[in-house]
């Protein structure tokens, strides 16, 4: 009797094992399969850290306008390129528009810009005021490893009445994948020749000096804790963060703060969309209109699939998004989109079907 | 195929005494799935890993292991820096954590009263539960400060004429805290297999040597190392195994830069920290290419690290055995 009792429980474990493990081979599978087939009335979004401030917000009061839930991860632009592309999520956000290359991977994707604001570029000297003034010419001289002390005469001549340590400078950058690097590159594009041939813009680039951080909390971790170290990050997380920024250069010759002003001026610069949907705004040219134009200006962009299973429920959040939602924007220095950029997203909005 | 049909049972053996046992039969086929499941699974890695870097292997062949640029706006791309910085950090790391390690395992089974054993075992085991994103968030709040302010000066003054630690430290990323931080990680694994070991060894041995007259560091050398040798080999390895494959903590923390640092104390990159970070949303098919080329780098080391554990760990235990 009891040897065929110990047989039973041995094939009753048995068969208990191959259950377990059929079913989590059955519920793997099951879980890929509804990848971005979240239930009705839920969006999966993920990518840019710079516009989650302002997607946070989105998130309460959409849901409680419209009883849809909106979950959004904010793990990098470059993160947010991979889940549209491999279909985690309804959609992704790029401060950087997707280079050719991402769009032949990201298979039947389209983009169009839903934020505006800027990239600060924050600095740790003690003892110095908030807001020193800044040229491009000479952040791409600290970048590129040619002006290497804080007392250096470039530096202290925009700055006339405020005392310099002689204390070396430490570039900071972002190591991973990044928009607003892309951001911060193509400003320094536009403002150093010798950076544009020696490393141009992208979203990672060669940094000739400095060192790297992982994500925008990287870089304010180093930079908050390394003094003599300049950085950049959007402004909403300067702001919210209490780092220094800079006033930079524009080309009217005015010393411009990233703020809501000096981001409406430069938003006038471009009005030429690229084919893919993008628009450069950095370094707006000299002129009346942009006298008080912040160079560092971005739009950041949402992705989306042409074929999206829950489109039903997507058109109408990104709708809103371009719409009512840029009026929460101000509060956490996101300038509203201007008109044309808001009807361009509509357009492009109507070739995403399910 | 001789061997393995010696240690498999074959389906024979579940018809002992005439009757097909089929609890025995379910259970050697579900395990032999899951054993199948483990080498399909490598296999197809390897293959998705080989096919992903083939552009980057056709387009800069072997010459990738020695070039020093990263450059993805000029489409230049080498694995030296990387490489380099990997041997570093992992050797680094390994030189000190070996024989910390070591000396924790030694207090613990051969020193220490049974209750400080009590609190101080799953303390350091507690360290190897720490997170590897919380532990590079802690370098760079924490220990890279305390590199900047204290102890990277103190080792300047000091030892300044070496050159690995010829510079001042500007900043707390750098191959130096990456080399701490790795330190932090392998000494648990490394601590904890050597305690086992060291636990193992018999205690009439031991007996046998304190009853000649031996003190306790002569028990220690004499008889406790050389019984342990191959065991410890086997750990150290595994510790540097950690150390080669730690992607995020490092990537936090040692600085990203791409240029041959000259010192330790100037930052640097591994191959793990740079797939860790640029793999997502690089902005070109050859970078990605590139990256995964790094990954098949890395898989090799890996690979070689291990056969060489295997080989040291067999000849060890035959050397042993016959002595």
């Amino acid at each position: 009797m009891k040897s065929l009792d110990t047989r039973k429980t041995r094939v009753g474990a048995a068969v208990c094992g191959l259950l377990i493990a059929v079913s989590a081979v059955a519920a793997v599978i099951m879980a890929s399969g509804a990848q971005a087939r979240s239930g009705a009335g839920e969006l999966k979004g993920a990518g840019a850290t710079f516009p989650a401030p302002l997607i946070a917000v989105w998130q309460q009061q959409y849901e409680s306008a419209k009883g849809v839930k909106v979950s959004y991860n904010a793990i990098g632009s470059g993160g947010g390129i991979a889940a549209i592309t491999n279909k985690t999520v309804d959609f992704g956000a790029s401060d950087a528009p997707l280079s050719p290359d991402q769009f032949a991977r990201c298979n039947g994707c389209v983009q169009l810009p839903w934020v505006l604001s800027a990239t600060s570029v924050m600095y740790n000297l003690p003892g110095l005021p908030n807001n020193l003034r800044i040229t491009g010419q000479v952040i791409a001289d600290i970048y590129l490893g040619k002006i290497t002390k804080w007392n250096d005469r470039r530096i202290t001549r925009l700055n006339p009445g405020k005392s310099f340590p002689d204390k070396e400078i430490t570039p900071v950058y972002r190591s991973d994948s990044s928009g607003t690097s892309f951001n911060f590159t193509s400003y320094l594009n536009t403002a150093s020749k010798q950076w544009k041939s020696q490393v141009g813009n992208g979203t990672t680039v060669n940094w000739p000096k400095g060192v790297g951080a992982r994500g925008s909390s990287g870089v304010s971790g180093v930079l908050s804790r390394t003094e003599g170290a300049i950085g950049y990050a959007d402004i909403a997380y300067a702001l919210k963060n209490h780092l220094k920024f800079f006033s930079v250069k524009n080309r009217a010759g005015n010393f411009a703060r990233p703020g809501l002003v000096g981001i409406k001026a430069a938003s006038l610069a471009d009005r030429k969309f690229s084919s893919t949907n993008a628009l450069s705004i950095v370094n707006p040219p000299p002129g009346k209109k942009f006298r008080k134009a912040y160079p560092i200006c971005t739009y950041s962009y949402v992705l989306l699939r042409t074929t999206s299973p829950n489109a039903a429920e997507l058109k109408p959040f990104i709708t809103w998004a371009l719409t009512s939602g840029q009026q929460y924007g101000p509060r956490l220095i996101f300038q509203p989109i201007p008109k044309y950029v808001v009807a361009k997203g509509k357009a492009t909005l109507k070739r995403v079907h399910s | 195929m001789a061997t393995a049909s010696r240690s498999v049972p074959g389906p024979a053996a579940f018809q002992r005494r005439g009757r097909v046992r089929p609890g025995d039969a379910i259970l050697y086929f579900v395990t032999l799935l899951a054993a199948l499941t483990a080498v399909v699974l490598l296999a197809l890695i390897a293959r998705e890993v080989l096919a992903d870097a083939w552009p980057a292997m056709k387009a800069y062949g072997l010459g990738f292991l020695t070039a020093t640029d990263w450059d993805p706006n000029k489409k230049l791309f080498g694995a030296g820096t990387f490489i380099f910085g990997t041997a570093v950090t992992s050797l680094g790391a390994l030189l000190l954590a070996a024989p910390i390690s070591i000396a924790i395992a030694l207090f613990m089974t051969e020193l220490a009263p049974g209750w400080i054993r009590a609190i101080i075992g799953p303390l350091v085991e507690m360290l190897a539960a720490v997170p590897s994103v919380v532990l590079g968030l802690w370098g760079i709040l924490v220990l890279g400060p305390f590199i900047v302010s204290t102890l990277g000066p103190a080792i300047h003054g000091s030892l300044g004429w070496i050159p690995i630690f010829g510079t001042e430290p500007n900043v707390g990323s750098s191959m130096f805290a990456a080399i701490l931080i790795l330190t932090i990680m392998m000494v648990p694994i490394i601590s904890s297999i050597c305690r086992e070991l060291f636990l193992g060894v018999p205690q009439e041995l031991k007996e046998g040597a304190l009853a000649l007259g031996a003190t306790r560091w002569e028990v220690v050398r004499g008889v406790v190392f050389p019984y342990a040798r191959a065991g410890i080999a086997a750990a150290l390895i595994l510790g540097l195994g950690r150390g080669l494959g730690e992607a995020i903590a490092v990537t936090q923390v040692i600085g990203n830069n791409v240029a041959m640092p000259t010192s330790l104390f100037e930052p640097g990159d591994t191959l793990a920290s740079r797939i860790a970070s640029q793999y997502q949303g690089a902005d070109y098919a050859i970078q990605v290419s590139s990256l995964v080329y790094l990954a098949v780098i890395l898989l090799v080391f890996s690979l070689a690290v291990n056969v060489l554990a295997q080989i040291i760990v067999r000849r060890v235990a035959g050397r042993h055995r016959v002595s």
